[in-house]
């Protein structure tokens, strides 16, 4: 049973992007990573959530069926996911993902993981706690974006400034495109959301 | 209603459902925050360059016991070259083709060398570019740049892995990262390394810092 609002191919969108992703931090994909800053950030990380974020919604609405006791409103998968996303938001992080193939594997997986993570936790909470989340994810996406493209110190030792600056407004388009997809999803949804505040 | 009803039964009725999630919550915030401490040096740093910089200061390391050569052909290993008295040495890495950080490297270095010559210091402090190219880097360029620089071989030396195949090592024990850059320029993260006390890298400064680096040396040299 998918999950609400979910088209029947979600599951085939998130399998392909999660391929897609993961391709990429193999020879030969992986050149464009160890390359661009832009091909990372701005790339390869968005589709390696979206294909959590799909595949989960794609395979079982897990609202009905999961532990949701341990993750009322979604609180716990939030917080899980944000201190993904933050983890990977770091320079030192991106450094190490490059240098180091075993954490670029802890990346594509975590990354998968903060996507399907996310999935659920929007599914269980109230328009105001993901705007809260949402919104943290949104601006902390803005602001390192401008200091990317803004800053002329170099922040990771992997990548050239010039490559920083490009990823850097490519973060800033990935946190204006993710408060405009919630925005629209909140729209989309909004009777189901409505019921869901009137439990409150 | 019944989907109301459901799920009020399912999120608001009890504490005792809402004590897992508290619970769960709390674990996952303190097992996120004990990660990233831990991956940015109790937060203190956000990026390699600081992770490098901190963990020198805090554990001083000997430098390696790679085979070089100077723009006269004279081999030595880096270790004896920094290990050579009780000088305090203050290193750079360039590739002598460099148009753009070497070239700021490279000021910085004259400025440092014309300080030392000045308070005449050149007992106690000593200056060492490396070329991490020793593909391109033969004495000849080495030699070339030497002049370019005016570098007083009393207080100013270049030199070159003897092997390519040393290159790797010679990164890793400075943390230097290399990437390739557009037009055969390499892209690496330069600063001011201080290598004092029988060849023992203690400090990193920033090149924008070469004040400070000058103070520390000399605070530190005997």
């Amino acid at each position: 049973m998918r999950r609400q609002g979910f088209p029947p191919f979600a599951l085939w969108i998130g399998l392909t992007l999660c391929l897609v992703g993961s391709a990429l931090s193999i020879p030969p994909g992986r050149s464009l990573i160890e390359q661009s800053m832009a091909w990372h950030m701005v790339i390869q990380m968005p589709i390696l959530f979206a294909s959590g974020w799909f595949l989960m919604g794609g395979v079982w609405d897990f609202s009905k069926t999961s532990p949701g006791s341990w993750n009322q409103f979604g609180l716990t998968g939030f917080i899980a996911a944000q201190f993904i996303i933050t983890y990977w938001m770091l320079p030192i992080s991106i450094d190490r993902a490059v240098v180091m193939p075993q954490v670029d594997v802890l990346k594509v997986l975590s990354l998968i993981a903060s996507g399907a993570l996310i999935q659920t936790s929007v599914s269980r909470s109230p328009a105001v706690l993901q705007l809260f989340f949402v919104g943290y994810i949104v601006s902390m996406l803005i602001s390192t974006g401008v200091y990317l493209a803004t800053t002329e110190r170099r922040l990771c030792n992997a990548y050239s400034l010039e490559s920083q600056l490009s990823a850097g407004y490519g973060v800033v388009g990935i946190g204006v495109a993710l408060a405009c997809a919630w925005a629209y999803r909140i729209n989309r949804l909004k009777p189901k959301t409505e019921d869901r505040t009137e439990g409150f | 209603m019944a989907k109301n009803s459901s799920l009020a039964a399912e999120g608001l009725t009890s504490g005792a459902v809402l004590w897992k999630t508290f619970l769960a919550s709390t674990v996952v915030l303190a097992l996120g925050l004990i990660v990233l401490l831990q991956a940015t040096a109790q937060g203190n740093a956000f990026t390699t360059e600081t992770l490098r910089r901190t963990e020198v200061a805090n554990t001083p390391s000997l430098v390696p016991e790679l085979s070089v050569y100077d723009a006269d052909g004279n081999q030595s290993t880096l270790r004896q070259l920094l290990a050579d008295g009780d000088k305090v040495w203050i290193v750079d890495f360039v590739y002598t083709r460099c148009q753009t950080i070497c070239t700021t490297l490279g000021t910085v270095f004259q400025q440092l060398q014309h300080q030392i010559q000045l308070r005449r210091l050149d007992d106690k402090l000593g200056l060492l570019s490396v070329s991490f190219d020793p593909a391109h880097d033969t004495p000849d360029a080495l030699g070339i740049y030497r002049d370019r620089m005016r570098m007083d071989p009393a207080i100013w030396r270049i030199v070159t892995l003897s092997s390519p195949l040393d290159r790797r090592q010679l990164l890793d024990a400075f943390g230097i990262i290399v990437i390739t850059a557009p037009l055969g320029e390499f892209e690496h993260n330069a600063a001011l390394h201080l290598v004092g006390g029988a060849g023992r890298l203690f400090r990193i400064v920033d090149y924008d810092d070469a004040t400070v680096a000058l103070d520390i040396a000399l605070a530190t040299a005997p």
